[in-house]
């Protein structure tokens, strides 16, 4: 399918407040406490490491963004360069990691909300905020590049407001000394711990077939982003530590608030509040619009149902891609499970980067000759460091995101599989798995009624679990016998 | 044939269903200790319970899907 019709109404700032607004996410106010607690004032430190780490990979993606300005970001790199399962392995995290991040944020926004209206109901709210949004992301693409220049402009100026009153405030509190609390491996975990805070900035990726000029605001929105989210978050960490010593953010529940209500009273509070807000809204703001390009992107290659690439007659936005996605998001919100989604979009986030960099290695050597308006500096130093320091941060991970990302891929895999793969060799493959089912459940329940294992300590649970592993028993041999012999009618 | 197809439908539906209770299963490992506590599952091995639940509960539903649609555009 050919890719026309998206507009390209985004200029360099609002693609710039897409990248600032994407990253800088409730999260931002939570996740400071702990890291102090790990890294000591050498916070800083580990913030501008984190910071070079998102700059090695986001040098990837301004380079690919500008040539390759087509919709969908990583996916569309991946596809150019990798192909293949690869790339729909790619698109396939961004569209869930972004699903998931948007969930995540908007379950955070409406308990930042309750802090100021406790009568509020929480999933009710989050799913309400992202009915809104998808409504703002389907009227077009220039109001939702509005929206979030406002917000984020708003979020900025109260930030600055807090760093500056900090800075104010604390001339007279004697010099800055660096001390890592947990020596160079506390640095380290502390680094890995608050890499999530710069995640965000590849939105602009995904937007990237609506950016006026994509040749110059691309890599130049891209890449001013990453290097004032090493700016802003560094200044924060700074008057932090200015104001209290790391031990005092021990067990606060919101430590930029604390700070801020420590210097600016009840009124810091509040405004911190805000900022935090308004920073879940832009998240979830770009989250939509991201999630919708790249299964625009999955549906233009034949990956996605061609329902995803149809655009609305009068707007030009993916309007079947926002509304599926955001009915999946709006279900996972009202859930309300924030660690089991934040877990699964870090996890997808981490996997996208270690892709593009692989993209970008991969279509310089095959395709050395098309038009690079950006290139990267240091070839290949930045992308390789790029994918060390992204398998770093997987290491780190918590062995629960790495199962939940398991999961994932498997389930991508089956999708795919059942896109591609002749209908036949599906229904065989099925037929297998059913009868390999069904030979499991056999023995489990054989093993349960014979006393071999123990399911558990209730014995007529015991006795259910082996007549239900019966039933599955048998059915999953039947549906195995039916699909084994009639996948060649 | 036909009584084949209306069979191959049954069972697909019967998968579907079974796919969708072995998630809510999974759901309410994660979400309530007392279920944990009937099931016997320690901390430790939630998520790898959840994990197998989930799995055999998606590809449960797929399959079944797959035996309904299937047997009903041949059909």
């Amino acid at each position: 399918m050919e890719e026309n019709g998206l507009k390209r109404e985004l200029g360099l700032l609002q693609a710039l407040m897409m990248g600032i607004g994407g990253t800088i996410s409730a999260g931002v106010f939570v996740t400071l406490g702990h890291a102090a607690t790990l890294a000591g004032t050498s916070l800083i430190i580990a913030m501008i490491l984190c910071g070079i780490i998102n700059f090695f990979t986001m040098l990837s993606y301004a380079e690919l963004g500008a040539a390759i300005p087509s919709a969908g970001g990583e996916y569309t790199y991946a596809k150019a360069s990798l192909g293949g399962f690869l790339s729909f392995a790619t698109g396939w995290f961004e569209w869930i990691s972004n699903m998931f991040y948007a969930a995540f944020c908007s379950v955070g926004f409406a308990y930042l909300l309750s802090y100021v209206i406790p009568a509020i109901n929480i999933p009710l709210t989050a799913v309400a905020t992202i009915i809104v949004f998808s409504v703002i992301n389907i009227r077009g693409v220039k109001e939702t590049g509005l929206t979030q220049t406002v917000l984020v402009i708003i979020m900025l100026g109260i930030l600055g407001t807090f760093v500056l009153w900090g800075l104010f405030i604390s001339q007279n509190a004697g010099p800055f000394e660096l001390k890592a609390l947990g020596g160079f491996f506390g640095v380290l975990k502390a680094t890995a711990f608050i890499f999530v805070i710069y995640l965000g900035g590849e939105a602009i990726g995904v937007a990237q077939a609506e950016i006026k000029n994509p040749e110059k605001n691309i890599p130049q929105a891209i890449l001013l982003s990453s290097l004032a989210l090493i700016l802003i978050y560094t200044i924060i960490a700074y008057v932090i530590f200015k104001i209290v010593r790391p031990e005092d953010l021990v067990g606060q529940a919101s430590p930029l608030a604390y700070v801020a209500e420590k210097f600016m009273g009840p009124l810091g509070i509040g405004l911190i509040t805000l900022a935090g807000i308004i920073a879940s809204l832009t998240s979830i703001n770009t989250s939509i619009m991201a999630h919708s390009r790249v299964a625009y992107a999955l549906a233009r290659d034949g990956y996605f149902p061609k329902s995803f690439f149809i655009l609305h007659r009068v707007y030009s936005t993916p309007v079947i891609a926002v509304l599926a996605g955001s009915i999946i998001t709006a279900a996972l919100a009202a859930t309300g499970i924030v660690n089991f989604v934040a877990y699964a979009s870090d996890f997808g986030f981490i996997v996208g980067f270690i892709f593009v960099n692989l993209s970008l290695m991969k279509l310089r050597r095959d395709q050395p000759n098309i038009y690079r308006p950006f290139k990267v500096p240091l070839y290949p130093l930045t992308p390789i460091l790029g994918i060390v320091t992204s398998l770093f941060l997987v290491l780190f991970l918590e062995p629960s995101t790495l199962l939940i990302g398991v999961e994932l891929f498997i389930l991508g895999l089956i999708i795919y599989y059942i896109r591609m793969v002749p209908y036949n060799q599906v229904r065989l493959a099925v037929g297998g798995m059913n009868l390999g089912v069904s030979a499991f459940s056999g023995l489990l329940a054989y093993l349960i009624i014979s006393n071999s294992i123990s399911i558990s300590k209730s014995h007529g649970i015991a006795l259910l679990s082996s007549v239900v592993a019966i039933f599955v028993s048998v059915t999953y041999l039947l549906a195995g016998v039916i699909n084994v012999i009639r996948n060649n009618r | 044939m036909v009584r084949i197809g209306k069979a191959a439908s049954i069972i697909g539906g019967i998968q579907c269903g079974l796919g969708g209770l072995v998630s809510v299963v999974a759901f309410l490992i994660y979400a309530s200790s007392s279920i944990r506590d009937v099931l016997a599952i320690t901390l430790e091995e939630v998520y790898l319970h959840i994990f197998l639940f989930l799995v055999f509960g998606i590809f449960s539903i797929l399959s079944g899907l797959l035996l309904i649609y299937g047997e009903g555009s041949e059909g």
